[in-house]
């Protein structure tokens, strides 16, 4: 079981009060009517599914039942930080800045 | 047809519904005790009472003010935090959301205060004495029971502090008062709630309180 620090409650909390929400960041099509299938296909479906660092969303379900972002290592689940959302996304762009 | 249509006015107009505890069929006022030393958990549904959910932007000056005047009281914005004040209590559920608990009568009154301060500032003000009920648990062994029934640690929980959490299943607003514990949550939650904590507290010597 993961122990998840929501940064709204501000407190580790255990994993059983969270729903996972899927992979983080994925850019909604600006304009989905001109999307062909493969595209709208291609935001619906796939996701990265890596062995190593992941951003992922989760909701805090049964507390503040907002969404927070965690970077979690999916091999060894090591947690490396929890964030909002938008807190999170500086995190993640840094770190694409700086890959 | 003309004749059924006037039965069913005349039966609208003898409507007149009382709000019936959502525990009714355990008849726990029968069974109440005198709360005293020899049983280790102690748990009874509180009486009805005034629940309001309010929402809005605690970021903003506004809200906050408008608030302030209606309630006479700041709303707690640290998370996880309840006050008391001069009509009940007010609980920090989410960063834009909070409960008022104050009693039946003085409910509407304290409703239309805010519903009037906050017009025209975005904010929610939403009426849950009908979906909402507080189970309140004492005794020494309150802590020991309600861990079997919450992930929550319950070593964290200091007085005052409020936080949702799971409840078995469901997800409760679990509270530390000065003399127990306290779970805010929705009325249809209260059967499953209250066989869970029966069962859960049962080990360790379990009555119905006479909270009055
Ligand atoms: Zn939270």
């Amino acid at each position: 079981m993961f122990v998840i620090t929501c940064p709204h409650c501000c407190e580790a909390r255990e994993e059983e009060e969270f729903h996972y929400e899927g992979e983080a960041f994925i850019a909604r099509p600006v304009d989905p009517e001109a999307e062909s299938d493969e595209a709208w296909g291609d935001y619906l479906f796939t996701k990265k599914n890596p062995k190593g660092w992941h951003w992922e969303m989760w909701n805090h379900a049964t507390g503040c039942r907002k969404i927070l972002v965690l970077k979690r290592n999916t091999a060894n689940h090591i947690i490396a930080g929890s964030w909002t959302l938008s807190d999170a996304r500086k995190e993640y762009d840094n770190e694409r800045a700086t890959a | 047809m003309a004749k059924s249509l006037s039965n069913i006015e005349l039966n609208l107009n003898q409507f007149s519904p009382i709000a019936q505890s959502a525990l009714q069929h355990f008849n726990l006022s029968a069974r109440q005790e005198k709360v005293s030393f020899e049983k280790g958990v102690w748990a009874n549904e509180t009486p009805p009472a005034g629940y309001i959910r309010l929402r809005g932007n605690a970021q903003n000056p506004v809200f906050l003010a408008a608030t302030q005047a209606a309630l006479g009281a700041h709303i707690p914005c640290l998370a996880c935090t309840s006050i008391k004040t001069e009509f009940g209590s007010l609980y920090w559920l989410s960063i834009d959301e909070w409960l008022i608990v104050t009693s039946v009568e003085s409910r509407a009154t304290l409703q239309a205060k805010l519903e009037q301060s906050l017009t025209g500032i975005h904010s929610l003000v939403a009426d849950q004495s009908g979906g909402m009920t507080t189970i309140k648990v004492l005794g020494k062994h309150a802590a020991d029971a309600l861990s079997h029934c919450t992930v929550y640690d319950l070593h964290a929980l200091n007085m005052g502090k409020v936080v949702g959490t799971s409840f078995g299943k469901l997800s409760v607003f679990l509270c530390a008062d000065h003399d127990g514990y306290r779970l805010l949550f929705r009325r249809s939650f209260a059967d499953y709630i209250w066989r869970y904590l029966e069962r859960a507290a049962e080990p360790y010597g379990f009555a119905i309180a006479n909270l009055s």
